[in-house]
């Protein structure tokens, strides 16, 4: 869990653009030690710009620091003005739906439907994804290489027409900004986030604090990260699970390795960071691998052919409290996916999506029928339980603050 | 978990005025032919099929001179993007992913091991294909085959290179697309025939601290007698890797091998390799170890071109 602090290292004097380059490389500076690295602590010149000099990263040895914008390094205030956003529904053009309506803390910021309605009542086509850990994430969204920082993937939710969402348009934008401002909590809020801002009521300050929220949003207490520790011991049947996991047996690790389960993990040391999408063979309409339309995966962004299907393979941290599964919400129960890898992608005997997805001619070959005992299933499940941290279902710091 | 305190010290070089610098060239081939990059490969296999190069990669380690009277000199390394401790990573890919072969225009990423040897006269060479468990860096014992991906330095960053804590890394991934893909057990088609090579049956977590031990190392070593590295080149033969193999199918487990024991397309594979993929006889003990030290038919030496 990031924790709130606010110490104070030994003053640093620095001219005010050494200053500010600094802090944009704050990530990079910090991770020496391998241990809890936090930024460095910058304190400010009165007259230097503001620079973030509060902002500590609280991780596990195994956790590199994130990728942050230079144009958007942490800070507390930033993180409690888009905590305050986040759970606004001033934010969207009616007035009816919040970040926090499809992104819900009970259950790690998913929401439990297979797809979910916007402010005007049309569905997304795809499942809502956990805002958690995305800071380590290399892509956003379910199948868009385009998309590789939090603040470009909000404004698809923010503006986007199909479906929408958060239905803020150019239309309605002033106004949108004008309720903020009346409010007397944001006035301060917005001053204390941009400091240095004369027009800190914009768009691209809501974006910012709201991604600066999201990368706050840090997940790595789980009874796999106590064991990992050194603090808890697993079950037989958890640590049974664990070794199906990241053994050849279970092979889940090829998409599922990363200190936040996933197979695009970026941090502020990355190199080399690749893109990996995937298709599982969940559909195989026409016998030709073809996925149900406007779900697609990456092949509505390429025009490949080999892109049918495929998509980023999600976060598993959290996941007993995330269902349902897949891009598409399609699948109810954790047991269900396992039996699905079990079997090597998915038959769907009637309706519209009829099918074979084990024999889809894209499919990943990567995925391999698992064939688990009923035993090997029952340990898978019970060791992906323990990935579910606890702690961050109910924090404080990432509840709703308008509830106070 | 010390290995990410060492931060490479920008173009430090390990050469002193004692030693003298030594460059070794890999070099990767069907048979007699040299290929890398996009170069199309040609019989491969045990149908002798066409195929494209997907991936080609390596980790070689514990690089040593032999001299005249046979003595091992170990190679110190020089420190780079593509070299810690004794541990050097070989990529046969280049920058533009493969379309065409290697070239001035298009070179491989990095063929080339570098580091210096006591000065002297050398007749041969000896090399392990995987990554140690551990080495001694800067008088600190750290950890390098199961350490941590996303804190360990370059050039163990790799993410395609990396299996998981338990299993450590890839010591060598080959993988080709037989033309026209292929098909698995069950008659579904698959497009990339990979091998993959690194230990398993690993036990122990390193973020807690125990001890990794591996039921299989499947690491060996690779030595020969003579070897010039002024005029000849170590050449990873894939005819001879897939010389048992059946590229047109997979009769199950990982598509192509990925080390797993129960995987049928293994037995070939590691029989290519010199590795005994299980044990010889009951309680021999020698599953995951090399057949015969030192020889491996996988490599060849070859003047360089």
């Amino acid at each position: 869990m990031t924790r709130l602090g606010r110490t104070r290292r030994g003053r640093v004097r620095a001219p005010a653009a050494a200053l500010a380059i600094l802090a944009g490389a704050t990530a990079s500076l910090a991770v020496v030690g391998l241990g809890t690295a936090d930024t460095a602590k910058l304190k400010p010149s009165t007259k230097a710009p503001a620079v973030a000099d509060d902002w500590i990263w609280d991780l596990p040895s195994y956790v590199p620091v994130p990728r942050v914008p230079a144009d958007n390094p942490m800070s507390e205030a930033k993180f409690e003005l888009g905590r305050h956003l986040f759970y606004d529904k001033r934010l969207s053009g009616n007035g009816t739906l919040a970040c926090a309506s499809c992104h819900l803390q009970d259950y790690a910021f998913t929401d439990r439907r297979p797809v979910s309605p916007g402010s005007t009542g049309e569905q997304t086509p795809r499942n809502a994804p956990t805002t958690v850990n995305a800071a380590w994430h290399a892509s956003y969204t379910w199948a868009n290489y385009s998309l590789v920082t939090l603040e470009k993937q909000m404004e698809n939710p923010l503006y986007g027409e199909r479906p929408t969402e958060m239905g803020v348009t150019d239309a309605n934008k002033d106004e949108i900004l004008a309720r903020l401002e009346s409010d007397p909590r944001y006035r301060d809020l917005f001053r204390a986030a941009f400091p240095a801002s004369e027009k800190p009521f914009t768009f691209d300050s809501v974006i910012k604090a709201i991604a600066v929220f999201e990368r706050g949003m840090v997940s790595f207490s789980s009874r796999y990260d106590r064991y990992l520790q050194g603090k808890e011991k697993l079950t037989e049947a958890e640590q049974r699970g664990l070794d199906i996991f990241f053994g050849e047996r279970g092979e889940c690790h090829h998409c599922h390795g990363s200190p936040n389960f996933d197979d695009q993990f970026v941090h502020a040391k990355s190199r080399d960071v690749e893109l990996p999408f995937h298709n599982t063979g969940l559909y195989n309409i026409d016998g030709k691998g073809a996925y149900p339309a406007a779900n697609r995966g990456l092949i509505e962004l390429s025009g490949e052919a080999s892109d049918m299907g495929r998509f980023r393979a999600a976060s598993l941290r959290n996941i007993a409290v995330t269902a349902p599964y897949m891009h598409d919400g399609s699948v109810e129960t954790l047991e269900e996916v396992i039996d699905i890898y079990s079997d090597g992608g998915r038959d769907i005997a009637h309706g519209p999506f009829a099918g074979d997805g084990r024999s889809n001619p894209y499919k990943s070959d990567l995925i391999v029928k698992g064939n688990f005992s009923a035993q090997e299933k029952a340990d898978l499940v019970v060791f992906l339980k323990a990935l579910t941290d606890t702690e961050l279902l109910t924090a404080p710091r990432f509840a709703d603050p308008w509830k106070r | 978990m010390a290995v990410g305190l060492v931060l490479a010290a920008a173009g430090a070089s390990a050469q002193t005025s004692k030693g003298q610098p030594v460059a070794i060239s890999f070099g990767l081939a069907v048979a007699d032919t040299p290929v890398g990059c996009g170069a199309p490969l040609t019989a491969l296999g045990t149908g002798r099929v066409a195929a494209s190069l997907n991936d080609a990669r390596l980790y070689v380690s514990d690089l040593k001179l032999i001299d005249a009277r046979g003595g091992r000199v170990p190679v110190k390394l020089t420190r780079n993007e593509w070299q810690f401790a004794d541990v050097a990573l070989i990529d046969f890919k280049d920058g533009r992913g493969g379309r065409t072969g290697c070239s001035k225009d298009n070179p491989a990423k990095n063929t080339t091991v570098v580091g210096t040897v006591p000065k002297g006269r050398y007749a041969g060479i000896e090399f392990t294909v995987g990554v140690p468990a551990a080495a001694e860096v800067d008088g600190k014992q750290v950890s390098l085959n199961h350490s941590n991906l996303e804190t360990a330095p370059a050039p163990l960053d790799i993410a395609v290179m990396n299996w998981s804590w338990q299993a450590g890394r890839k010591f060598m991934l080959a993988e080709v697309n037989p033309a026209g893909g292929f098909k698995r057990q069950d008659g579904s088609p698959a497009r990339t025939w990979m091998v993959h090579l690194g230990s398993t049956g690993c036990k122990g977590n390193p973020a807690t601290g125990e001890i990794i031990a591996c039921a299989r190392p499947n690491r060996f070593v690779v030595t020969f007698e003579r070897f010039d590295p002024r005029s000849q080149l170590v050449v990873l033969d894939l005819a001879q890797l897939f010389a048992g193999s059946d590229l047109a199918t997979d009769k199950g487990g990982a598509i192509g091998c990925m080390s797993d024991p129960s995987d049928p397309e293994c037995t070939a594979i590691f029989q290519a390799i010199g590795l005994n993929l299980n044990e010889t006889k009951p309680g021999a003990g020698d599953e995951g170890r090399q057949t015969t030290p030192g020889r491996s038919p996988i490599f060849t030496v070859r003047a360089k071109p």
